[in-house]
């Protein structure tokens, strides 16, 4: 009161002499741990490696950043500062600086620093500091792990959006002999050490979450399995055969069971064309095994959709070595400028998805509609937002990471290795790929079955003709400003995607490898499909 | 014998959009689908918004299956005849516009173009009869 008095009444006094001078500080207390067990391990080596730091490292560093060494004791410090900032940046050189020289030491000689920082009204004499502010910020400095940085709320407060550090809260503490709690922060030199503890405790979360979804599944199997036992115990009285009963049961078509049987496990090395021929000799060769092949058909589907997690049935799928490769061309505006990609190694589907594929998502509910026509026709009538919605699907129901190729991946399949206009030379060679014009097949029958064409070198069937295919990546007008990693390139506006391969509606520039066109990505056309790519 | 002429008449009324869904649906005869821009014999230099009117009809998405309306289709130097029981082709001349849009920007290599509108249905077929713009042609400086 008496000094508010004085100043208004004008009088140009200063600071009163007799009253001890107080001000605001950022205070900063370090000190070692386990100083006591390196003095017991070896006493003058560790007394001069201290005094060697103190020399070198915590005076200076607190002298750069503005402050003021108060005092030493024999295991610590304290400094005040006028700027938070710099206090806190002070105490990170400092612990980084440390880390440095402990690198070269084994793990017992260590020197390790637990820094705390407060904000807080102290009194200041010439040789130390006083008040509660000093006590809080050795308090922080004795609940800090060894090498790290704690600081109060205030300091936290006025430095959280000037350095760009991570700060992980630890909630308020009470700390010895001071009444009110504390707000504590953890510094994190790097905000990828905060992304990391952040990670730390998603995992934690994670694990928890699918042990708790592993309890509810094991109990739901328990359950269905009890189930299936008794259906199975019913059906055995009765003579129809089982869905479960398929290798034991005397089924009476032995024939039918043949080429009916293999089709739903669909083993990964065979031949696909004469398997996928072998079910449907189109012209019902006699009414007998045509009914029973129609009986037999929906069980295999029954089966999978019965409980027991229902697998679908995969695309049979090509690794793709990784590579570099000479992207676009000079043909069309968009398909330059021509580049240079890397592509890592990635496994694409050796035909377009099929309409049996498709129709195993639509079963499942996970895809908006039945497609129509022959099983073993590429699917159409795919809009970008269907076709990505069968790739979460398919990557749900196998836990693989099936998706949408890139635009750049898909290329580099479509080339097969070669940087020529086709994949087979400069010049078109009709009977080459399904395109208009190209071969001589009727128009009804298109769309024709997938793998009608010759593969490319890398052994994939239908990368130009036959059906359009979407691809992961947004539309741009041409390849300026392209990933060179080949990532899908997915920044921009989204309203249309990209289309490759042309369809059996487009002539022969559409067949080549680099040609590329969009379309709007929620809208279906006749001659749109796709095909998957499956990260390794 | 009245209502059951009558009767008669609202069967084949309701039976009628059905029946012509095969292959393009049925289009007022007072639709009009023109250019708003560029009119015709304009000379443009670079790129140019290219703005589609339509007039008696409703535009909307590619896929919806609402009465007298449809989505555009803007074909660039096309020469081929209209197949009216065919989807509109899609390729690098045949734009479509199947989420409504009414407006596009186009970019042309210079010389002479041609431009026509097309509308088609909900699965790309043009109507009955086709609803068309005016060819037009125009010049890229």
């Amino acid at each position: 009161m008496a000094e508010i008095r004085n100043f208004k009444s004008g009088k140009n006094r200063g600071p009163p002499d007799d009253a001890t001078p107080r001000r605001l500080a950022a205070i900063v207390a370090g000190d070692i741990s386990g100083y006591s067990r390196l003095m017991q391990l070896d006493e003058e080596g560790t007394h001069n490696r201290v005094k060697r730091i103190e020399r070198d490292l915590i005076e200076p560093t607190i002298t750069e950043h503005h402050g003021r060494l108060v005092k030493t004791t024999g295991d610590g410090f304290i400094a005040i500062f006028d700027s938070p900032v710099e206090a806190v940046r002070c105490s990170i050189v400092i612990q980084q600086n440390l880390v440095g020289r402990n690198a070269s030491l084994p793990r017992d000689y260590w020197v390790e620093y637990r820094i705390g920082v407060n904000l807080g009204d102290v009194i200041i004499e010439t040789d130390d500091i006083y008040g509660d502010g000093v006590n809080i910020a050795s308090r922080l400095e004795s609940i800090a792990d060894p090498g790290q940085v704690y600081i109060s709320g205030g300091i936290y407060e006025q430095i959280k959006h000037k350095l760009v550090c991570g700060y992980e809260s630890l909630g308020d503490r009470k700390v010895k002999n001071i009444t009110d709690p504390v707000r504590v922060y953890r510094v994190l030199p790097d905000p990828a050490a905060f992304q990391r503890t952040r990670k730390r405790r998603e995992h934690i979360l994670l694990f928890l979450l699918s042990l708790a979804l592993l309890v509810i599944a094991g109990g739901a199997l328990w359950y269905l399995l009890l189930q299936q036992r008794g259906k199975v115990g019913n059906q055995a009285s009765a003579p129809i055969s089982s869905p479960a009963a398929t290798p034991g049961s005397p089924s009476p078509p032995a024939p039918a069971a043949g080429p009916a049987a293999p089709q739903p496990q669909s083993a990964p090395s065979v031949a696909p064309i004469p398997q996928q021929a072998a079910p449907r000799p189109s012209p019902t060769p006699s009414a007998a095994p045509a009914t029973q092949q129609a009986v037999q058909q929906p069980q295999p589907r029954a089966t999978p959709s019965t409980p027991q997690a229902s697998v679908p049935r995969e695309p049979e799928m090509k690794t793709v070595r990784a590579g570099i490769f000479t992207m676009g061309s000079n043909d069309d505006v968009t398909e330059k400028p021509v580049h240079q990609v890397t592509i890592k190694p990635f496994a694409m589907s050796l035909y377009p998805v099929s309409v049996r594929d498709w129709n195993e998502c639509a079963a499942a509910k996970a895809c908006s509609f039945v497609a129509p026509g022959k099983d073993d026709a590429p699917v159409t009538n795919v809009s970008w937002s269907d076709a990505k919605q069968f790739v979460a699907w398919l990557a749900d129901a196998t836990r693989k990471a099936y998706r949408l190729p890139s635009e750049a991946e898909w290329e580099y399949a479509a080339r097969g290795g070669t940087q020529t206009k086709y994949w087979w030379g400069d010049q078109f060679q009709s009977g080459m790929a399904n395109c208009r014009n190209c071969n001589d097949i009727a128009g009804a029958e298109q769309p024709i079955k997938v793998g009608s064409f010759k593969p490319n070198p890398f052994g994939l069937y239908d990368m130009g003709g036959s059906v359009d295919q979407w691809v992961e990546d947004c539309w741009h007008k041409n390849y300026q400003g392209a990933p060179a990693d080949g990532s899908a390139w997915v920044e921009g506006e989204c309203g249309s995607h990209v289309i490759r391969s042309g369809s059996w509606k487009n002539d022969a520039r559409y067949v080549r490898p680099s040609n590329r066109d969009s379309y709007d990505t929620n809208v279906r056309y006749p001659t749109h499909g796709f095909r998957v790519a499956l990260s390794p | 014998m009245k209502i059951a002429k009558l009767i008669a008449l609202s069967v084949i009324l309701t039976f009628l959009p059905f029946a012509a869904s095969a292959q393009g649906k049925p289009a007022p005869k007072d639709a009009l689908l023109y250019f708003v821009w560029p009119q015709d014999g304009a000379a443009i230099k670079g790129g140019f918004w290219c703005r589609f009117g339509l007039r008696n009809m409703g535009v909307t998405h590619a896929g919806d299956n609402f009465q007298n309306s449809g989505h555009h289709h803007l074909l660039i130097d096309v020469n081929e005849p209209l197949e009216p029981n065919e989807p509109i082709p899609q390729d690098k001349s045949h734009l479509h516009f199947g989420a409504g849009q009414t407006e596009a920007r186009i970019e042309l290599p210079p010389g002479k173009h041609t431009l026509q509108l097309v509308l088609g249905d909900a699965s790309h077929y043009p109507f009955s009869p086709p609803v068309v713009s005016e060819k037009i042609t125009i010049r890229i400086k």
